[in-house]
């Protein structure tokens, strides 16, 4: 932590007496400023608020459609093998690549920000909870058959369990992706939120105010990350942990 | 791909197909797949094709390359000294959390529209599972190791080269593999926000001025790009995984 002070106070230090002049590089006390009133006013909150909003619906969504689909397949030897191959090659277009045909399909709109949003998030889900499923020992199922539980007994009682630390992985990969999508959907469609808070302020050669939303998109990263992790803490038992921490 | 895998390309297979009746080559937003290859040559467009795939990959390995020199010599720091590690968690936590989509605007502000702005941003994107990934392979050596070259005399340098970085040349590599995605897909992401160059700038073009097929072919092209290089980094990994193995025996 005080490394991030000395940085800060180097950094203002630097810009107040012009040592390295950098154009548009605003001091720390100015990026405050700025802060400041862009908190009084409300405007930050706001956006805040729906960045946050559409990340979160649009990650619920993909969790259960990735999971869904991801039992399925993992389940299923028959599915695996007659789609597969289809979602990895699909997986490995940059879904970056897609915000040009959301935006020529949707318009400049929260629905094509919520598509994004959940079609970059489902990817990870979907196949950590594939892997998670059909990396879970045969034994494991061969007590479910053996206790005679019903189909959908075992995959409450030991599928899915078996599965929840890769399951997890993918839902905290799906959570970062989710953030970005939206960000960027909210930089170039969707006219709301702190990706546009960020363009508004770049476009306004307001430099101080578009550090103030730089700054707040990571605490909101930051936050999110730690939110996952304590949730998992609860969720885990400890020695499933430290697959989460890579 | 292997022989096995290929029945699995049958969804993908009917879905195009049925794009492909259903859909109409004028569709605004749907336009059919047989449309799309035409697409990339229309009104003289053809020769930026070649040029913009380049570009990307330029910008990509450029980017990776810098993100791994860097990422493996901080990661080594940070794992060979708890005391730098400590100092500088905080601040690696929120870069690493930093959405790379909000650095874009402040790279072109600082550094304008132009070939170093798009490498930097990719570094900082793709430089955080190098990094972290060579951190943890140090801290995880066994002690011994490092025991047996100081009881050698090995010098400082020498125990990073001979030593150091031949074992955790795995962590290494696997973080180059997780961050081989991230990087393309930023170069992607910046081409694309900024309209600097590269297939992202070009699919932005297309979108803009209302040319769906383009869109769709240049979907395609990326996807391609990304296909090629996964693959090769998998296949380094696994020619240095398997040499590891080769060394226990």
């Amino acid at each position: 932590m005080s490394v991030l002070v000395a940085l800060a106070v180097l950094w203002e230090v630097l810009v107040r007496f012009k040592i390295a002049e950098v154009q548009f590089l605003p001091a720390p006390s100015e990026i405050a400023a700025a802060a400041q009133d862009e908190i009084l006013s409300g405007e930050i909150l706001g956006r805040l608020v729906h960045t946050v909003g559409v990340t979160a619906l649009g990650w619920g969504i993909a969790s259960v459609i990735g999971m869904g689909l991801g039992l399925l397949l993992g389940l299923s030897p028959l599915a695996y093998r007659y789609s597969m191959t289809s979602f990895e090659v699909t997986r490995a277009i940059p879904p970056i690549t897609f915000v040009p045909a959301a935006l020529l399909i949707f318009g400049f709109s929260l629905k094509m920000e919520l598509v994004l949003v959940i079609y970059g998030g489902v990817w990870p889900v979907l196949i950590n909870t594939i892997g998670g499923v059909r990396s879970i020992p045969p034994e494991l199922r061969d007590v479910g058959r053996m206790l005679r539980l019903s189909r959908l007994e075992t995959i409450r009682k030991v599928v899915l369990p078996a599965a929840l630390p890769s399951v997890l992985v993918g839902l905290r990969l799906a959570l970062s992706l989710c953030l970005v999508l939206a960000i960027v959907a909210e930089m170039v469609g969707n006219p709301a939120g702190l990706g546009n808070g960020l363009i508004s302020a770049r476009q306004a050669l307001q430099p101080a105010l578009m550090f103030v939303y730089v700054i707040v998109a990571g605490l909101l990263g930051v936050a999110l990350n730690s939110t996952l992790r304590t949730a998992a803490k609860l969720l885990l038992p400890s020695n499933a942990l430290k697959e989460l921490a890579s | 791909m292997s022989t096995r895998s290929l029945p699995g390309l049958l969804p993908l297979i009917a879905l195009l197909g049925l794009w492909q009746l259903l859909g109409s080559p004028d569709s605004p937003f749907f336009p059919a797949p047989s449309s799309w290859w035409p697409a990339l040559f229309t009104r003289g467009q053809g020769a930026k094709i070649v040029p913009a795939v380049l570009d990307t990959i330029r910008t990509f390995g450029l980017g990776l390359f810098i993100a791994t020199i860097l990422g493996v010599t901080l990661g080594i720091l940070i794992g060979v000294s708890r005391q730098v590690g400590r100092a500088v968690g905080p601040t690696f936590e929120f870069a690493r959390a930093l959405p790379p989509a909000a650095i874009v605007p402040v790279a072109t502000l600082l550094l304008g529209f132009d070939e170093p702005m798009k490498v930097v941003v990719v570094v900082l994107a793709a430089l955080w599972p190098i990094l972290l990934n060579t951190s943890s392979g140090v801290q995880e050596l066994p002690p011994t190791l490092l025991d047996t070259a100081r009881s050698l005399r090995l010098s400082r340098t020498r125990t990073v080269f001979r030593v150091l970085l031949p074992s955790v040349m795995p962590a290494i590599v696997l973080g180059i593999r997780v961050a081989t995605p991230i990087a393309l897909v930023i170069t992607l992401l910046v081409e694309y926000l900024t309209a600097v160059n590269g297939v992202g700038a070009l699919v932005g073009e297309a979108q803009r001025t209302f040319q769906p097929a383009r869109v769709y072919a240049l979907i395609v092209i990326a996807g391609l790009i990304s296909l090629i290089v996964n693959s090769l980094v998998r296949s380094v990994e696994d020619g240095v995984s398997r040499r590891r193995v080769g060394d226990r025996l």
